[in-house]
């Protein structure tokens, strides 16, 4: 999937990557899609958590060697 | 590693997908008031004191020490057998991996953990000892305990939004992750969990093989230590969300499971203390209704609630948190139970010697509810403080009010 914007949050636990994805969405245009990294396992439930609560959109995850891949759309 | 068959169902169910929080939050508290049961409701933060003490001991600051080794320590082996419970749930459901944060990161964990241990010990408890056991066990302090979370995380909340803008060079930088449950040649993941199941099992039965009824209530610790950690990893269940979430994402997911987990407690140690259950001879009916309930009413239990909170706050877990965490393989919260440990006997020394000193008696009270409003009285006042933060975390979840992001 192509993706405008990256955002690694490798090696962070709870609540940093949510706090970093919220700020980076912030910045990012309308319809723009983010690649988030991450290996916090909890993430698995909190980003598509934290996507419904704000309305963008939760796209892909995919997980390959305890790392995690997410594409979020802005909305 | 079985057969497809019911048997790998069985285990896929219990190991494949994470379980609802609130799920955890009931099954904790059973458990909560089984430990109630065999000697004294759960609680965390005098077991790492304890882990603490015997460093000092063993460093020859015998000042700072204990003569209670480890292995005697009921709650001290409880903490340690939930790192291995959350350890081994890790490595069923492949969530285990050694994730190294940069080091910036470490440091916050390192301090967050620090100054838990310095709240817990001011204020007498933590999240767990403090807050879920005491309120469900009706005791004063928990409430302005609770304050004080409430008003730490908050603070400490705005302090990472802050740190995000201002110093966004703390969490950036070099992150590692080994020996994750996903990908080639893993399979030994799973064997190692089972190994680790078996060693608890000897353990328990040497411990609870022996004569003495101190040493079968440890062996018990060991085997509670397990299954609570399996929960808790299983569950993601976490109290700093708890009071975090309405002030960051504003969902009320962790406030609700925390909830429930305080109100299945509560009818638990209420019937246990009503009738005063428990080993007769060992604890007066007195004895058994205190338990729980602390000398921090109310001050002394705000002020510790508050830098508790900060700590819970910049680790990511609390004095619990931090252990399943750990377990999961994440080395900030191993550096967030380092400084726990080492601070929690320094804090002990010399900290609460000066802070109980200072605040009149009147400030640091042991009280419980009940002698002042009865059973009736005092239920009927959790309850309805449950159903204001209820209440509270559901409107602002739909409105958003307070939370940040």
């Amino acid at each position: 999937m192509q993706a405008d914007q990256n955002l690694d949050c490798k090696g962070l636990s709870c609540p940093m990557p949510i706090i970093k994805l919220a700020k980076t969405m912030k910045k990012m245009a309308s319809g723009e899609v983010l690649e988030m990294l991450g290996t916090d396992p909890g993430s698995k439930a909190d980003v598509p958590a934290w996507c419904e609560k704000t309305g963008n959109v939760f796209l892909e995850h995919s997980e390959e060697g305890g790392t995690h891949t997410f594409y979020i759309k802005k909305k | 590693m079985f057969k497809k068959g019911v048997l790998r169902e069985l285990f896929d169910s219990l190991f494949g997908k994470s379980w609802p929080m609130w799920v955890g939050g009931i099954l904790l508290a059973m458990m909560n008031i089984l430990l109630f049961v065999i000697k004294y409701p759960w609680g965390s933060s005098s077991g790492y004191t304890n882990i603490g003490q015997n460093i000092f001991q063993i460093i020859g600051v015998t000042s700072l020490g204990t003569k209670v080794p480890i292995s005697l320590h009921a709650v001290a082996l409880l903490n340690i057998f939930v790192v291995v419970g959350a350890f081994v749930s890790s490595l069923f459901s492949r969530e285990f991996g050694i994730r190294i944060s940069p080091v910036g990161e470490l440091v916050k964990g390192f301090v967050g953990g620090a100054l838990m241990a310095i709240g817990a010990t001011v204020g007498a408890g933590c999240t767990t000892g403090g807050f879920f056991t005491g309120l469900a066990a009706l005791s004063a302090g928990a409430l302005t305990l609770a304050a004080g979370f409430m008003i730490g995380t908050f603070v400490a909340l705005r302090y990472l939004l802050w740190e995000m803008e201002a110093l966004p060079n703390i969490s950036m930088g070099k992150s590692f992750i080994f020996l994750t449950g996903t990908g080639k040649k893993t399979g030994w993941q799973r064997w190692l969990g089972w190994l680790m199941i078996a060693l608890v099992l000897f353990l328990f039965n040497t411990y609870t093989a022996s004569s003495s009824g101190a040493m079968k209530i440890i062996g018990w610790h060991i085997m509670i230590g397990l299954i609570l950690g399996m929960i808790l990893q299983r569950s993601r269940y976490c109290i700093v969300r708890a009071f975090r979430e309405p002030f960051m994402t504003g969902e009320a997911t962790a406030p609700v499971a925390v909830m429930l987990s305080i109100l299945v407690a509560l009818v638990g140690f209420t019937v246990i203390k009503y009738f005063g259950v428990g080993n007769a001879g060992e604890f007066a009916a007195r004895a058994i209704e205190m338990k729980g309930v602390y000398a921090n009413f109310w001050l002394r239990a705000l002020i510790g609630g508050f830098i508790f909170g900060l700590g819970m706050t910049v680790a990511g877990g609390c004095a619990v948190g931090t252990l399943w965490r750990a377990g999961e393989g994440h080395v900030k919260l191993w550096f967030a139970a380092l400084g726990f440990v080492i601070m929690a006997p320094l804090s002990k020394g010399f900290i609460v010697p000066a802070v109980k000193k200072l605040l009149p008696e009147s400030m640091q009270k042991q009280m419980f509810l009940p002698d002042i409003l009865g059973y009736t009285g005092a239920v009927v006042l959790v309850l309805f403080i449950l159903l204001l933060w209820y209440m509270f975390a559901k409107w602002n979840e739909k409105t958003g009010k307070f939370s940040a992001l």
